[in-house]
């Protein structure tokens, strides 16, 4: 800080989008097709991190490579979760997967302090130290490793969504569900594989977070704020408009902490949120 | 309503007995650890129905009571750092804390089902990190972050705040009473059932919401105040945390939501568990959370929702209903 370089924290902001992007596109994705708000979905994103660093530090696997372990894994956690307990949430009352959702992120949270103790934690790997030059500017490569990451999920994802049966199938469904249900489609196995991605996509997300900054088990609650404000900022909906949305919080953020200081960084996000919901609801992009 | 047959009035006596003897509780000796449970039983009970008041009958999800008794108790606090006594910090506490919801309702209510509750969900979390950054008196950092000790309250007995909490307690359960039956539970009920219907039939939505949404706010202010009063200490991570929350959600759940008697019930099991859980409290939330999900799957109306198919249930209620 206060190096007087403004390009720096700019710069670094909209690398950090690509990251927050990644954290959003779970939740924007169970938002679009089941309309619920998944209030574990930052704390899927903390146990993501987790795996990999139970991975990293007990089998020694890297990071990035445990996720050919780890999303499979969370998959057919999203699966189950959404079979045994969203499933049937959402057939007894409009409140119900609420409770549950947050529920689960209270589980989630709490076994991972058992597993991990509320120390902080961090994925150190022998390249998220490293940084890469632009000019006569340093940046940590970790954060270019999360803008990329955040590009290549979100065109996955996009490819998925409109060129695949499924994809097509889960996009029919979150614009008309008993539209979809006449054409033939299950819509209830839809969700769970609509569930089950975002979880994927999570796991990916708590890797990339967890080489970028530490995590606690409670960090779960920031997580699924920045998530929030990005789909908020973004509108819902919008793979394009996600990205961007995860970009401006991202630019925000840095650039609060490159004036205020490094503590003023996440009230910055919060306030952001709470003044975006007042100003425009439906997003910067919404409809 | 005028006249009483025998079973309301038998109804009648047995309430204001348990309520006479609650209160005499500490004058007649009874052990300390009894108080504290029934402190802490008044304390969560005004808490969990004001949030039944808002999720049960204003179908407002609300995840910022933290923010509110938080509010509360850090007036207090503070209170006593410049002078105020400290009941006057608890009234005050109050008022902060219904002026803030007035002033947060600008975002949030702009915003509808789980839209409010993410955005209720964000409010706590930015006070804490206020509460970190921001020491608007005393210089002197005393313990995490930004605490305080709640001063010059060595005047006031246990038994005195016991009192309070239970006043606040049991008018809780009678002001959920008295706003059910009121224009505004009407309006309440209406808006549950049909939100469109009632606001076409001339329901002011909005203002019905936000008048509950302040009273709630209000009324959970005064029961945190007493909270940090008997505690006499306060600190953001503790105070604007999700586990308040938490336990405001398995009272209501437990005991049954949308039911006036649920939250009653699900604040005595609350305590209970409370006291169970103590020897494991790194566990505790895992277990609440597993209990929380459980309930809401299995009976979703909670014990009251089980307890009303028996027949004894449907016998008291008889005697109980006005």
């Amino acid at each position: 800080m206060g190096s007087g370089d403004i390009i720096t924290p700019l710069v670094m902001g909209l690398l950090l989008g690509g990251l927050y992007a990644l954290i959003a596109l779970g939740l924007s994705m169970v938002f679009g097709v089941m309309r619920l708000i998944n209030l574990a979905h930052g704390d899927l994103v903390a146990l993501g991190s987790y795996g990999a660093y139970a991975l990293m530090t007990v089998v020694g696997i890297d990071p990035i490579v445990g996720l050919v372990i780890s999303v499979p894994a969370m998959f057919l956690l999203g699966l189950a979760i959404q079979k045994y307990l969203m499933g049937r949430a959402f057939a007894i009352s409009s409140e119900a997967p609420l409770i549950i959702a947050f529920g689960i992120s209270l589980v989630i949270q709490n076994a991972n302090q058992i597993a991990w103790t509320p120390l902080s934690r961090a994925l150190n790997t022998p390249y998220s130290h490293m940084s890469f030059t632009i000019g006569a500017r340093q940046f940590p490569l970790s954060y270019l490793l999360d803008f990329a990451a955040g590009v290549v999920v979100m065109l996955a994802l996009r490819y998925f969504l409109t060129s695949t049966y499924l994809g097509r199938a889960i996009t029919a469904a979150s614009q008309d569900k008993k539209a979809a249900q006449l054409m033939g489609i299950n819509t209830n196995r839809v969700y769970g594989y609509a569930f089950a991605i975002a979880m994927a996509s999570a796991a990916i997300a708590g890797v990339f977070l967890g080489m970028t900054f530490p995590f606690t088990p409670t960090s779960g609650v920031s997580f699924l704020t920045i998530a929030f404000g990005t789909v908020i900022i973004g509108g819902l909906g919008s793979m394009l408009g996600t990205f961007i949305g995860g970009m401006i919080l991202g630019v925000f953020q840095t650039l609060g902490g490159y004036f205020l200081g490094p503590a003023f960084q996440m009230l910055i996000v919060y306030v952001i949120v709470l003044v975006i919901l007042a100003v425009r609801p439906q997003g910067l992009f919404g409809r | 309503m005028g006249f009483k047959t025998l079973r309301q009035k038998i109804n009648l006596v047995l309430t204001v007995t348990c309520v006479v003897v609650l209160a005499a509780l500490p004058v007649i000796g009874a052990p300390q650890s009894w108080l504290l449970y029934a402190f802490l039983f008044f304390v969560y009970l005004a808490m969990a129905n004001m949030w039944n008041l808002l999720a049960g009958y204003s179908g407002l999800i609300s995840l910022c009571q933290p923010a509110f008794l938080g509010l509360a108790g850090y007036t207090l606090a503070i209170g006593t750092w410049v002078g105020i006594p400290w009941w006057a910090g608890l009234l005050g506490g109050a008022i902060v804390a219904g002026v803030f919801a007035l002033l947060i309702s600008i975002p949030v209510f702009r915003l509808s089902g789980i839209y409010f509750a993410i955005g209720t969900l964000v409010v706590p979390e930015a006070l804490r990190m206020v509460f970190y950054l921001w020491r608007p008196v005393g210089g002197q950092m005393h313990g995490a972050g930004a605490g305080y000790m709640i001063k010059e309250i060595g005047g006031v007995s246990t038994d005195l705040m016991y009192w309070w909490a239970l006043v606040v307690g049991i008018g809780s359960i009678l002001l959920v009473r008295l706003i059910l039956r009121s224009n505004l539970g009407l309006g309440l009920a209406a808006i549950r059932d049909n939100e469109r219907a009632a606001a076409s039939c001339g329901v002011s939505v909005f203002k019905l919401k936000l008048y509950t949404f302040i009273v709630a706010a209000v009324v959970t202010g005064l029961a945190g105040g007493v909270y940090y009063l008997y505690q006499g200490y306060i600190e953001p991570s503790a105070t604007f945390n999700v586990k308040w929350t938490m336990t405001l959600l398995l009272a209501t759940v437990i005991g049954g939501i949308r039911t006036e008697e649920g939250p009653v019930i699900g604040t005595i099991v609350v305590v209970f568990l409370y006291f169970l859980l103590a020897r494991y409290a790194g566990y505790s939330l895992l277990i609440q959370g597993i209990i929380l999900i459980g309930i809401m799957l299995l009976s979703p109306q909670g014990i009251v929702g089980v307890l009303r198919r028996s027949r004894l249930y449907r016998y008291v209620a008889e005697c109980g209903a006005p």
